[in-house]
């Protein structure tokens, strides 16, 4: 009998597989095609303080191995979210963490106490769309502002508080301590990686944002490489993404340091991803005699 | 109960009437039975990608149903070569079709690819007793396509091309002004009649226009780039108007593809 219970920090997950935010919406869509209690949890799509409706279309390109996205934080808004969503979220019987974005410093924490006062299991703060003009990714990007928008919300909030880190960093370790000293209970990573699809005939991007964010199996090996490059680093727990497609990706995280896993662009080219990588996780596990997934984290055998 | 929502489905016929077209057939007893027309499939086409395509039509007997692939790039001509006995990956039926039963009569006004979702459209207007008229524009004579199945199909077809080289020249919406105005004058009653349009977005808007003047309801089919098919990465929306006449984001995979003519921002 295997144990994939995996805990981050105080919060305990039945398995270490989390839907990643921004594809997955709010889980309404995905609950008619499994039961979304057999996952660990869900990172709900990015919310901010006033309703978006996010960038023109096109926002997506097909590039190797992967795609980019160019959404630009389309969201109903935190408000709307804690009324409508939320409740029906917390009902699915996995962690439910609200993923929150900001423009100004202040709206994070602006957020985090309207939050504070919910059932939510945890906050992740995006500190690094790519896709919106202003903020967010300036902040992710700047190790000062990191540490002070984490203080400002562990200030106003207990709920347990990871920061979600951006690639597009010269020493992504750095902004993970940057977290950490701000008083952060786990770091997230990768979120996607800037990019440009060029349409040789128009001589334009095929993006209308022009960039947009690089996701899906060909940002994988960055993503494996800083996990473990932070898990060296910090402290406190790592939750690894970046182009898991199916249960040997997402045990590769687990090897290279993470304690938890998010799952995103699977998601969108196989609806059941994160229920197929909890399954085949479960037999590899009894294939290799592993009674504990959470042994698994960290346990690289760095040359 | 859960819903399948993936299947691997194995090709059972593959047409190509001509060089930029292909028709698969595929065995799917589910997806022939739940599909409705409008609705689409996402097709893996080797690429990262799946391709949403239009259902063509279904045969729930057999427990099969045909998509109609225009080749257009690497995907598509991915698509185009699976011959009969190969396996494909697909999630469906996708998406809210046309909504057709408050109709006695419905007008499909389709372009280019446009006609093949209209073709299911036909086919069940046919089978549920519903008055069909055929309208497919196409670039040219030796371009166009399904005109022997519509013909079999319809009560009766208007072709028109681009190229001048069919019975009218110039785009589905150039033929849907004849149609109107023959009805108009046999002062046929249009209050339960339907335009269904699907095609280029010039060709849409035209038809809705000509609707709205005729006081037709008109459906139209939307496409955008899109991703997951299923509603939550929300890369292919469309503006549409709400019901307080805001301007708002609709999924055209998930709220669409087909709207209904009045709540699309042109």
């Amino acid at each position: 009998m295997v144990n994939l219970g995996v805990s981050i920090g105080e919060l305990k997950l039945k398995n270490p597989v989390i839907a990643a935010s921004g594809t997955f919406g709010f889980g309404r869509e995905m609950e008619k095609y499994y039961d979304l209690s057999n996952i660990g949890g869900i990172s709900s799509k990015g919310l901010t303080i006033k309703p978006r409706l996010g960038n023109d279309v096109p926002r997506v390109a097909e590039c190797d191995a992967g795609m980019l996205n160019s959404v630009g934080l389309q969201n109903p808004g935190i408000e709307y979210f804690i009324e409508h969503e939320l409740p029906h979220m917390l009902s699915y019987g996995c962690v439910v963490i609200a993923n929150i974005a900001g423009h100004q410093f202040e709206e994070y924490a602006d957020m985090a106490k309207l939050l504070d006062k919910t059932d939510v299991d945890a906050i992740e703060l995006n500190l690094s769309c790519p896709n919106v003009s202003s903020g967010c990714m300036a902040f992710g990007s700047d190790a000062s502002m990191i540490r002070a928008v984490t203080e400002s919300v562990k200030t106003v909030t207990n709920k347990p508080v990871w920061v979600k880190l951006t690639p597009n960093v010269t020493s992504v370790s750095e902004m993970a301590l940057a977290a950490q000293d701000g008083g952060a209970d786990a770091v997230s990573l990768i979120n996607t990686l800037l990019g440009m699809v060029i349409d040789i005939e128009t001589r334009r991007p095929v993006l209308k944002n022009n960039a947009g964010g690089y996701s899906g199996p060909g940002v994988k090996p960055v993503a494996v490489r800083m996990v473990n490059e932070v898990f060296n680093s910090v402290d406190i727990p790592v939750i690894g993404m970046g182009g898991i497609m199916n249960a040997a990706d997402a045990l590769e995280f687990m090897i290279a340091g993470a304690c938890a896993v998010q799952v995103g662009t699977a998601n969108l080219v196989i609806p059941t991803a994160c229920n197929d990588i909890v399954i085949s996780m479960e037999e590899w596990a009894q294939n290799h005699e592993v009674e504990e997934i959470s042994s698994l984290t960290g346990c690289l055998r760095r040359w | 109960m859960p819903q399948q929502i993936e299947f691997r489905c194995q090709i059972v016929k593959r047409q190509q009437p001509n060089a930029s077209f292909v028709i698969l057939t595929f065995a799917s007893p589910e997806i022939a039975s739940l599909a409705m027309p409008g609705q689409f499939v996402n097709i893996s086409a080797d690429k990262f990608l799946r391709r949403p395509i239009g259902i063509m039509s279904v045969d729930r007997e057999q427990g099969l149903f045909s998509v109609g692939i225009r080749i257009q790039g690497e995907g598509t001509l991915n698509l185009s070569v699976l011959q009969p006995g190969h396996y494909v990956s697909l999630l469906g039926p996708l998406g809210h079709g046309f909504k057709l039963d408050n109709y006695d009569r419905v007008i499909t006004v389709g372009g280019g690819t446009g006609v093949f979702p209209l073709f299911f459209v036909q086919q069940y207007c046919q089978e549920h007793g519903i008055e069909g008229i055929a309208v497919c524009g196409y670039r040219s004579a030796a371009e166009s396509i399904l005109t022997e199945e519509f013909t079999k199909t319809a009560c009766a077809v208007s072709f028109a091309s681009d190229a001048g080289d069919m019975t009218i020249a110039g785009h589905a919406g150039h033929a849907l002004a004849g149609v109107i105005a023959d009805l108009i004058e046999k002062k046929a009653d249009l209050s339960r009649t339907l335009i269904a349009a699907c095609g280029p977005k010039i060709m849409m808007r035209t038809a809705a226009e000509q609707a709205a003047a005729a006081g037709i309801s008109c459906q139209v089919s939307l496409e955008e780039r899109m991703a997951c098919g299923v509603g939550v990465c929300l890369v292919c929306v469309c503006k549409t108007k709400g019901s307080d006449g805001e301007i708002e984001n609709s999924r055209c995979c998930a709220d669409g593809p087909v709207f209904d003519a009045e709540a699309v921002v042109w």
